[in-house]
């Protein structure tokens, strides 16, 4: 169960466990301390209720609803700090701050979206996973909106996350959570021990900053796994473009297939590794494999892929300890993890190593 | 001086949505003339080159060809090897 919340002002542990009518109750009937209490604790769940609805509004699903976690946080864990810059459409780093922590809307929608998306991945690892921010000691989220002119793409550059607008053909935004996840997870990831940028430690980055995109996505839309689409980057093809999203998880290499992109590069196995000097050793095509492997994990266990499997996938990054590690490097410690996590020889374990065994990876 | 600018990596690594641009200097304004023959003078270009590359989630790789009086220089950049005024350039071009 939740003790903590990610919404505006001051954190009080009571805000997310007793539920809205019992806080009238204790507003009424309280001693005049406990009545004070409740009341401002009422007043903080009609803020989050507003932010609610202007997700909604936005594009945004709401978050998970409260006391609803996995794991019980550390201490001293509560609230993002979230900096949201608009760049102006020119390449210098930060820019012009726009939105600070608890400040109201800018209306500047992709600031607002970059702003509530930031609060629901720092949630998804503070309430799920237990940490806290990106580099588990609070730092700031700052982000860029509106990089450079028609820039198609949106990055992590080991201190923040920078988002273009895309050019509005091939690329109409970079402005939603899958994206917004992944690109927070490679902050995660750089501060995890890292993994380097190229080959398959490099696709292996690509796929868990992934893997922790989807997971937001699907933790905010409240999905379980069989309700979730798998795909990363879903809308945000330009209007032209014969595809779904960028990457699927459940089915890579179908997420696209376009006259101008040509057919999803994505293998699911490997017997179709794709060997390439091309960006970084193929880092975005053969993330394919390692992340059919954790849907399809998933897929067997069923219900909420944050929980155990993400657990699961979160707890072999903070064990890795292996910036070079391969793809059966990468298995072999989520192994680890699933006995760790639920013991030798459980269901888990035998359905993660029918998973792996699956894509081409023996463990 | 003729430029040849070629773009890869990103978020979504797809090879066919990546910018090209080739520009002559020579048919550009004064002023812009001026300030790409600073910006992609081949010294300048290799002493980035040479320059620690950081982080490079997702960034783009420009592969930079500069041709001038029969010579041609070619050069990897990393996105964060390059100066942001650099960048802006190679937007407005």
């Amino acid at each position: 169960m939740s003790l903590f919340c990610c919404g505006h002002g001051a954190h009080h542990p009571i805000t997310c466990i007793v539920p809205p009518y019992m806080l009238r109750v204790l507003a009424l009937r309280g001693d005049p301390r406990t009545a004070e209490m409740a009341r401002t604790l009422l007043k903080q769940t009609e803020r989050l209720r507003d932010e609610r609805a202007e997700l909604m509004e936005a594009g945004l699903p709401p978050a998970q609803p409260l006391g609803t976690t996995a794991v019980a946080p550390v201490q001293d864990l509560c609230c993002p700090d979230r900096r949201i810059h608009d760049g102006q459409h020119k390449a210098a780093l930060p820019g012009k701050l726009v939105r600070s922590e608890g400040d109201g809307p800018t209306g500047i929608p992709d600031a607002d979206t970059a702003y509530e998306a930031a609060g629901q991945v720092f949630s998804l690892f503070a309430e799920e996973y237990g940490r806290n921010s990106l580099d588990g000691q609070g730092m700031p989220l700052v982000a860029t909106v509106h990089h450079r002119r028609d820039y198609n793409n949106s990055f992590w550059n080991g201190t923040q996350m920078a988002y273009g607008t895309g050019d509005g053909k091939i690329f109409r935004t970079f402005l939603e959570l899958s994206v917004i996840g992944h690109e927070m997870a490679h902050g995660v990831i750089q501060h995890s021990g890292g993994l380097i940028y190229e080959n398959q430690s490099g696709a292996l980055n690509e796929s868990i900053a992934d893997v922790f995109g989807s997971l937001s996505l699907q933790r905010a839309l409240g999905q379980e796994v069989h309700q979730a689409d798998w795909l990363v980057g879903r809308g945000i093809l330009g209007p032209g473009i014969n595809g779904a999203a960028l990457r699927s998880m459940k089915a890579p290499g179908t997420a696209y297939s376009d006259d101008l992109l040509g057919q999803d590069p994505q293998p699911w196995h490997m017997d179709h590794f794709v060997t390439t000097t091309d960006d970084n050793g193929g880092v975005h095509i053969n993330s394919g494999i390692p992340n059919h492997a954790f849907y399809l994990f998933c897929a067997y266990l069923g219900g909420r892929a944050w929980e155990l499997p993400g657990r699961v996938w979160y707890r072999a990054l903070q064990t890795l300890n292996n910036p070079m590690a391969s793809f059966a490097d990468w298995a072999d410690q989520t192994m680890d993890a699933a006995i760790e996590l639920t013991g030798r020889g459980s269901y888990e374990t035998i359905m993660l190593r029918r998973a792996w065994k699956l894509v081409g990876i023996a463990i | 001086m003729i430029i040849d600018i070629a773009a890869q990596g990103g978020f979504g690594g797809i090879s066919a949505a990546q910018m090209r641009k080739t520009i002559d200097v020579e048919d550009q304004p004064e002023q812009m003339r001026q300030e790409l023959c600073d910006a992609f003078e081949p010294d300048e270009l290799a002493r980035l080159a040479r320059q620690p590359c950081g982080d490079c989630a997702d960034r783009m790789t420009y592969l930079i060809t500069v041709t001038e009086n029969s010579e041609t220089h070619r050069f990897t950049l990393r996105e964060a090897q390059i100066p942001p005024e650099m960048l802006d350039l190679i937007d407005q071009m």
